[in-house]
């Protein structure tokens, strides 16, 4: 298993972020994982890049035991660029004075590679995300909201990483560079790299996925290939995410449905 | 940065003021055409042919006394900057990096600075090493630093949790990869603005210490010193304290615009502007065309 989390508990105080978690991914497989604001999915992705302590469970890290591990063990993990994370906001998580070329390898100049084998990848993973090159001496700032996300997913390739963590990878871009940016991910999925999917939005992973984990309120409350939990969703939450996506034009449920489902959901409460 | 900077206007005027103010540093004592600490007869003279700027309350010719006095002045603000400096950038970057104990330490340390009566340390300080003009420097320079502290630490702070130390945290950097790459930018900005008022605050603090016969002694001329003694005689001479003044107000000037520059050219906004002027207007928005 490139990734394997089990039993996961999350604490931010005395609030449980995350509530008995587990879940496994082999590679070349990708696992979506849908859910609110606020139902822990960045902290799910947090915990598994070392940002995060959890309270308890354990986390694998392709084969590696990673729960109890040090900063400089983790350190050292990351390094060897295994896992790498695309945050939410491409904005934010590219430094505003460093050029789109220098923040891609950034992870190869950590590793203390040479310059100028860096600037190649840099160039190679440009034309893979299809950015153009000569946006590479400019800053972020400088770039649409759509080229800054295809930086993000450029930096996290540079490695060639075992596992990509994708915190709404394509929240921020128009329809034609979602196409891509999804055939970018089969690619990778085809070399054998395991994906976690992270989204609000079943439709987006619903394509991609081959398994979903349904998160509600901190728990996994159903998980399945992607097709089960798309076509029969169980959990009155995913039935409720599968009723309201309105790209899945034969699943969406009438308002009434809806409504009754929604009921239901605030009867039985949170995953226990 | 240098090239950048030279590339603003404000930063070519201060560069251009900065340079003459070391030249005059470098060769003014050479350039002085009488002994700056020979008295003649000829007292508060006012200014001539032979004495371009007059003389003092002792008949010392005062454009000799200045020339003279610039190394000391220029050298002895530029040592309180560079001294706070490292006393307090150093330490207000590690303090969001070193653990809570570093911290505490340090905070605590910078209020006591602060708290602690300048004139009482100066004096306490040069009972214990000597007086001297690197003893008062060190006092003026300690004594500054917690603003460096402080700026430094809050630069730092604003950076240290941004997504994008995190992303390199995830790629495996370590804390000085983080403090070298990402965090001296920010920082850098605001500590210039913080060194450029201090060298000025130097100057005058310098000339206040030389009042009391802390650090420069008497005879030995200083731009703040020649400033106190023409203050004394004003009734004689009211234009007289105009020199020194435009001197020191024309090196403060100088490192203030040199401070905005550098804040204009760092930062985003400052590097967005430069490369604006620098691309033709029609290739500003390229990149892959946009979706209709």
């Amino acid at each position: 298993m490139s990734l394997e989390v089990s039993d996961l508990d999350v604490h931010y105080g005395r609030t449980r972020a995350l509530r008995r978690v587990s879940l496994s991914v082999a590679p070349g497989q990708t696992l979506g994982v849908i859910g609110e604001t606020g139902s822990g999915k960045s902290t799910l992705a947090r915990a598994v890049v070392g940002l995060v302590r959890p309270s308890a469970g354990r986390i694998t890290v392709d084969g590696e035991e990673v729960t109890r591990y040090r900063a400089r063990q983790w350190r050292a993990l990351r390094r060897r660029g295994v896992v790498q994370y695309v945050f939410q906001d491409p904005l934010r998580s590219l430094d505003p004075d460093v050029t789109v070329e220098d923040s891609i390898v950034e992870p190869l100049l950590i590793q203390g590679r040479p310059r100028r084998e860096a600037a190649d990848r840099a160039r190679r993973l440009a034309a893979r995300v299809h950015l153009d090159e000569e946006l590479l001496s400019r800053l972020p700032g400088e770039l649409s909201g759509g080229q800054r996300q295809r930086v993000t997913v450029a930096r996290a390739l540079v490695t060639d990483p075992r596992v990509v963590i994708l915190d709404e990878p394509v929240s921020a871009l128009d329809a034609a560079n979602r196409v891509r940016a999804l055939e970018l991910l089969k690619q990778l999925r085809d070399a054998g790299t395991a994906l976690v999917f992270i989204s609000h939005d079943l439709g987006s992973v619903a394509g991609v996925a081959d398994r979903i984990a349904v998160l509600y309120q901190g728990g996994i409350v159903e998980e399945g290939p992607a097709r089960t939990v798309v076509n029969a969703p169980r959990h009155p939450y995913a039935r409720l995410l599968v009723g309201s996506a309105p790209t899945l034009r034969s699943a969406a449920a009438d308002r009434a449905q809806r409504e009754e489902l929604r009921e239901l959901l605030q009867n039985i409460g949170g995953p226990a | 940065m240098i090239r950048r900077v030279l590339r603003l206007t404000t930063g070519r005027i201060a560069f251009g003021i900065l340079a003459a103010i070391a030249f005059l540093a470098a060769f003014g004592p050479l350039l002085a055409p009488y002994d700056p600490l020979e008295g003649t007869t000829d007292i508060l003279a006012n200014p001539s042919g032979a004495h371009p700027l007059g003389t003092d309350y002792l008949g010392r010719d005062v454009l000799s006394r200045l020339l003279d006095g610039s190394r000391v002045s220029v050298l002895g603000a530029v040592q309180v900057a560079l001294l706070a400096l490292v006393v307090g950038v150093v330490p207000g970057i590690l303090s969001v990096y070193f653990g809570r104990a570093f911290e505490w330490v340090t905070l605590r340390l910078a209020d006591t600075l602060i708290a602690l009566p300048f004139l009482v340390f100066a004096v306490a300080v040069t009972a214990l090493l000597g007086n001297g003009i690197p003893q008062a420097m060190f006092v003026v320079g300690v004594m500054v630093s917690p603003l460096f502290y402080r700026v430094a630490r809050a630069a730092t702070l604003s950076v240290a949790r941004s997504q994008y130390v995190e992303a390199a945290i995830v790629a495996g950097a370590s804390v000085g990869w983080v403090v070298r790459r990402h965090v001296w930018v920010k920082v850098l900005p605001p500590i210039a603005v913080a060194l450029a008022n201090t060298t000025g605050v130097g100057f005058v603090v310098v000339s206040s210490l030389t009042f009391l016969g802390i650090g420069v002694q008497p005879p030995a001329p200083t731009w703040g010193g020649v400033l106190a003694a023409d203050l004394g005689y004003l009734s004689f001479q009211p234009w007289a304290p105009l020199v020194p003044t435009a001197l020191i107000m024309a090196t403060v000037w100088a490192c203030n615009l040199l401070a905005d520059a550098i804040r204009d050219v760092t930062g985003e906004a400052g590097r967005a502007l430069l490369n604006t002027r620098k691309l033709d207007p029609g290739k500003v928005t390229n990149g892959s065309p946009v979706a209709p």
